[in-house]
């Protein structure tokens, strides 16, 4: 990609995420409610204490007003003040974003691992009983509710099994000082592998069923590319020199199929970012999505603001990855 | 869709040609939907749901809202505590689960094939006109489209919803509002590729206004895909139905849909099971049918996984 | 090497067991706090948290009275002047001693404008009319109101004393996470949306005179820890992952008391449910309907088949355990055919439409009240809302045309001011059903002043037998909190004031 082509490219963010601020602006401001009864809750309120908690939170002013600040104070990465933490928006955000790229990355992981392994398979006997049972099996995860399915999975592996715990991201005997926030890398930095596997038991339940959910689509995307890789004739011409089945089918055919398999992936990263709240939820997982759900429960404006650009621009990133990588694995393509 | 494969037509025989290509090409597609057997049953399980979803009324044993406290949590038939005549049992306030199970059927359908309905509509209209128009009108819609792939789905329905507050019709246009920007991606690609072929040429040569080449000779042959993704999306929908109902944000009581059956009853997961394990395997039946059977219908349609 | 080897073992030792120690006491909390700060925030579940970190002036003995904390006496001087002497001896965390300074300063925190880096404290509603904190001598302080205000030692117990050197060390910005208190556990992490990790200060000074045993702590860890889905939170309680969870669903109490491990714990709740009527539109504008909205709920049924029984029926909108509570007033008794006689004598005679407003939270208990109704002359709906939306919907009651309003209040200072007045008072900022009575309104303003405590009590009575005639709200019940605790916990008793504080708590096992 020619400099020129990447500039024009991320020019084309800002009408695009200017879009986006002024949707959840005015969406935050035509829902109903009074952040301000809300804070105060049913204990006792003097009308004065209502107003000067009004001025704190910059109510006082139009809407119109508002939203000039809050794209002026955005352009330089200030987001206000979250209403209910009372701290500064931008640090209530990021120390929930490691849990929830944590996450989000250890979903996919299975997403893929299961996607591309059954979309091989079914690929390769298509047709046949196998290929059938691929099929439904990398569908079960994106047919069930997904609070419905963790719940399940906790009744089971935490609460008749006892193998698995319930909540959280790691247990109190190991406890790690935070570095990155990434418990998993954390706790090898502390050099503590226990903590590293309790970390990972904490992670288990929450990210199959995260996974579980996406792999149906990987599985479709890996089996279809596949199938038309299998159907190329390099493939056939290989076959026909004698290459043994399995050398030809990791070797030339996978090497191909997962070009457009690893690409969606990098798409759907950004999905999965997005939707995890109500996972997050079942499994006392303290990651963004929760936060930013709660942030529009008790209209707290700032913080719905702030995190849905950081989805976004997240989101933009991702496919601009996504484009980079697609060019970078596939040599006839020239971006 | 191949380009090769047609023939350069007559100009004045043009949209019969476009018509009886896209014909051909649909009872091809429909013999090799219905070779896959797995497809066609899921189908028909489908067909099966829809059934009763249709005839709720003659179907359910009993009220689905009559409440009776003293069958709150009442067990399955065959459990001890059960009896026959409510064979699924009772959920918290003592109504059928069955009954409210099979009007569930109709509502979560109904958001289902409605969500599914206006994006495809709305999606096709916007494709067809990104695509063969191309220009300003390509610009605006590519950005709107931009607009609501950046904003995380199930926020920008949470939010909507908190807008508008909880109801069927909401659901309906909470998630519409973003769901038709998948079929419009899909009909303005179709539509890039159909406006440079032969029968298109021909029929602005001849002088057909912009609609008629639009809705009569491209629209015929981006049908399929659009008739593909839109299935598939059917099936997400129902799910987020369940989200929204999760979250407090489902349908108006007492009309039960499945998506709040299950969420109103995963607190008695422990305890009484069958509150929202029943209403749960609904779902996971039907979603997985719809699912299968959209792609039987994708493998079907898809040129490229012809045999 | 031999590092790796022994991790790995703990490592299966953990996997095997858990990571269950002696003294850690776990909880399982529905919802995350929102800062550590105490004077910077409006939110019950917060302070819960802070309680345990921070001790107060004063504090409430588990059946509500109002006991001296840190203070070794608390006593009112005139109408408007009340003096507290500070034990001697308390330290903070960092070891420095708590004096009379730090009081004056947390209060002048509290109430000066702008006090708190440049804004004002959420809570200065929450201290009254306070116009000075003046020390005294090192150990004792005097709070100055501006006029009478009896609800003073009531309302004390909700404010937690900061250390002025830390604040002042931290400012206001580091208080939202560098918790310094005088109370029984220091802070050691708090994880955002994940948990409060806690250890016992073994300094305390033991607590509440008043509130035996006084001492330190009992377990060497307290754990906050955020589990927001009540399924799960079950399940974690079921597992042995917590000892103790909070708000523990009516339907999983048998459950939990079938467990060999668990149990259920109880408490008088302080949070009254009743229905809005929208008093200043037909059909309700008429004494009648109301009245018969009253005799057509099943209160008693609702109450055994939905709650469990763990609730009682209400005559009035405050606790039997507040104080003021009026113990004359009998509930209205489900009559239906009395209900039917009503309506058609206010011109109802086939029947009644009506629609109740709820959201999600009480859905059920809506249909369920909607459902009774309906066999008493009413044809009852419910509609559902979002919790915040309904509040904004219903804040002006001349200008909607909504009619009932399925909703609660909560008072945790059991006085009728967190709550009468709100609610009941003309035009005041919880009274969505419009009400409005001169007689009521004087009653009230007076009571807001009187210091005479017999002579106040008689004037919440005297409002509430007026009110109870012209029924603006249907009552309808006060439940339990309901906890569930693992039987490792012992010696701790829930507070009707739905804060848990554990320092007295003990695990065994």
């Amino acid at each position: 990609m020619t400099p020129v082509a990447l500039v024009e490219r991320l020019l084309q963010l800002v009408p695009v995420l200017l879009g986006i601020a002024a949707v959840v602006f005015f969406m935050m401001a035509l829902t109903p409610g009074d952040p301000v009864e809300l804070m105060l809750g049913d204990a006792l309120a003097t009308p004065e204490q209502k107003e000067s908690l009004r001025r704190d939170m910059g109510l006082d002013r139009p809407a119109p007003e508002r939203f000039a600040l809050f794209l002026k104070n955005a352009a330089t990465g200030e987001f206000g003040m979250s209403f209910h933490h009372r701290r500064p928006v931008g640090q209530v955000i990021l120390e929930r974003v490691p849990a929830t790229v944590e996450l989000t990355l250890a979903s996919m992981l299975i997403a893929l691992v299961l996607g591309i392994g059954l979309g091989v398979l079914a690929a390769v006997k298509r047709d046949s009983w196998i290929d059938r049972v691929a099929t439904v099996t990398s569908l079960v995860g994106v047919s069930m509710p997904g609070f419905w399915f963790g719940i399940l999975l906790i009744l089971l592996f935490a609460v008749a099994l006892g193998v698995l715990p319930v909540s959280g991201r790691i247990g109190y005997a190991g406890e790690v000082p935070f570095v990155t926030r990434f418990l998993l890398v954390d706790t090898l930095i502390a050099g503590r592998v226990d903590s590293f596997l309790d970390a990972l038991r904490h992670l288990l339940l929450p990210a199959v069923t995260l996974g579980l959910a996406m792999a149906a689509f990987l599985m479709r995307v890996t089996r279809a590319s596949m199938l038309e890789a299998l159907a190329q004739d390099y493939v056939t011409f290989a076959e026909a020199k004698g290459i043994s089945r399995a050398r030809v089918l990791f070797r030339h055919a996978l090497k191909n199929a997962l070009i457009p398999t690893v690409t969606v992936a990098a798409i759907e990263t950004g999905t999965l970012l997005g939707g995890n709240m109500i996972v997050e939820t079942v499994f006392g997982w303290p990651g963004l999505g929760r936060l930013v759900v709660e942030g529009i429960f008790t209209r707290n404006y700032p913080l719905v603001q702030a995190c849905v650009l950081l989805y976004a621009v997240t989101y933009v990133l991702l496919n601009f990855c996504a484009d980079l990588l697609y060019a970078a694995l596939n040599p006839r393509v020239r971006l | 869709m191949t380009a090769g494969a047609v023939e350069t037509p007559r100009p004045d025989a043009a949209p019969e040609a476009a018509r009886a290509r896209a014909q051909s090409i649909l009872a091809a597609n429909l013999r090799d939907f219905l070779a896959n057997r797995l497809a066609v049953g899921s189908a028909a399980v489908v067909l099966l749901f829809a059934a009763m979803a249709v005839f709720a009324p003659l179907i359910a044993p009993h009220d689905p809202y009559a409440s009776d406290l003293f069958r709150r949590l009442q067990p399955p038939g065959w459990m001890e505590g059960g009896e026959w005549a409510y064979p699924l049992g009772c959920d918290a306030l003592g109504r059928d689960i069955l009954s409210r199970a099979i009007y569930g059927a109709r509502v979560s359908m109904t958001i289902g094939v409605a969500v599914m309905l206006v994006a495809a509509v709305v999606g096709m209209l916007a494709g067809l006109a990104a695509g063969y128009r191309r220009g300003m009108t390509d610009v605006v819609i590519a950005r709107v489209v931009d607009v609501l792939l950046g904003f995380p789905y199930l926020i920008l329905a949470i939010g909507l919803m908190a807008v508008m507050g909880p109801g069927l019709g909401n659901i309906v246009l909470a998630l519409a509002i973003k769901e038709w920007v998948l079929p419009c991606r899909v009909v303005r690609a179709e539509t890039l590729a159909a406006r440079e072929m032969d029968y298109v040429e021909a029929a602005r040569a001849l002088g057909a206004s912009q609609r008629h080449i639009m809705l009569r000779e491209i629209l015929p042959n981006v049908l399929s895909p659009l008739v593909v993704v839109s299935t598939f999306r059917m099936a997400t929908i129902i799910i987020m139905e369940a989200s929204l109902s999760f979250l407090g944000l489902g349908v108006q009581p007492p009309v039960p849909s499945w998506g709040s059956m299950v969420a109103d009853g995963r607190q008695f997961l422990i305890g009484a099971w069958w509150v929202s394990t029943f209403p749960g395997v609904m779902i996971l039946l039907l979603v997985l049918a719809i699912n299968l059977a959209s792609q039987g219908l994708r493998d079907a349609f898809d040129p490229r996984l012809r045999r | 090497m031999r590092h790796a080897a022994v991790a790995v073992s703990t490592a299966l030792t953990l996997l095997l067991a858990g990571a269950a120690s002696a003294a850690e006491l776990r909880v399982g909390y529905s919802s995350d706090i929102t800062t550590l700060d105490p004077a910077n925030h409006r939110s019950r579940v917060t302070e819960g948290v802070i309680h345990n970190m921070y001790d107060a002036v004063v504090t409430r003995t588990d059946d509500m009275k109002v006991v001296p904390e840190i203070a070794e006496s608390f006593k009112q001087i005139d109408a408007t002047t009340y003096e507290a002497k500070i034990r001697k001896g308390i330290k903070f965390h960092d070891g420095s001693a708590l004096t009379a300074e730090d009081v004056k300063f947390t209060f002048d925190r509290l109430t000066k404008e702008n006090a708190m880096g440049g804004k004002t404290s959420p809570r200065k509603s929450l201290v009254g009319p306070v116009a000075d904190t003046i020390v005294v001598d090192p150990l004792t302080v005097r709070f100055k109101l501006g006029n009478p205000w009896p609800i003073f030692p009531a309302y004390l117990p909700f404010n937690q004393v900061v250390s002025k050197a830390h604040v002042e060390k931290v400012g206001t910005d580091g208080m939202a996470t560098k918790a310094m208190g005088s109370g029984p556990f220091k802070l050691v992490e708090w994880r955002r949306g994940d948990s409060v990790i806690l250890e016992r200060f073994a300094d305390y000074y033991g607590g509440a005179a008043d509130i035996p045993p006084a001492g330190p702590a009992r377990v060497d860890r307290l754990i906050f820890k955020v589990i927001p889905e009540p399924a799960s939170r079950v399940a974690a309680l079921m597992a042995g992952e917590v000892d103790l969870i909070d708000e523990l669903p009516h339907h999983a109490i048998k459950q939990i008391e079938g467990n060999p491990k668990t149990r259920v714990l109880k408490t008088n709740g302080t949070r009254s449910f009743f229905i809005d009527l929208n008093n200043r539109k037909p059909p309700f504008n008429d004494a009648r309907v109301r009245q018969a909205a009253n005799h057509a709920v099943n209160r008693q049924l609702i109450i055994d088949r939905i709650l469990n029984g763990l609730a009682v029926p209400l005559a009035t909108l405050i606790s039997p355990d507040s104080y003021g509570y009026n113990a004359a007033l009998k509930p209205y008794a489900y009559d239906p055919a009395r209900a039917k006689a009503l309506l058609a004598e206010a011109g109802h005679p086939n029947g009644l439409e009506v629609t109740i407003d709820v959201d999600n939270a009480f859905k059920d208990q809506a249909e369920a009240v909607a459902a009774s109704m309906s066999q008493a002359g009413f044809k009852a709906s419910v509609r559902l809302w979002e919790r915040t939306a309904l509040t904004d919907l219903w804040k002006d009651p001349e200008k909607h045309d909504r009619q009932m309003q399925f909703r609660s209040w909560g008072d945790g200072a059991l006085d009728p001011v967190g709550i009468f007045v709100p609610v009941l008072k003309s035009r005041d900022r919880g009274n969505f059903s419009g009400y409005s009575n001169a007689e009521v309104d004087k009653l009230l303003t007076a009571a807001d002043t009187e210091t005479d405590v017999a002579k106040r009590s008689k004037m919440y009575q005297d409002a509430q037998a007026i009110i109870h005639k012209e029924t603006p709200l249907i009552y309808l019940w006060l439940p339990q909190d309901v906890y569930g605790a693992s039987k490792r916990l012992k010696s701790w008793q829930p507070s009707p004031r739905g804060i848990i504080k554990l320092h007295r708590a003990q695990v065994e096992g």
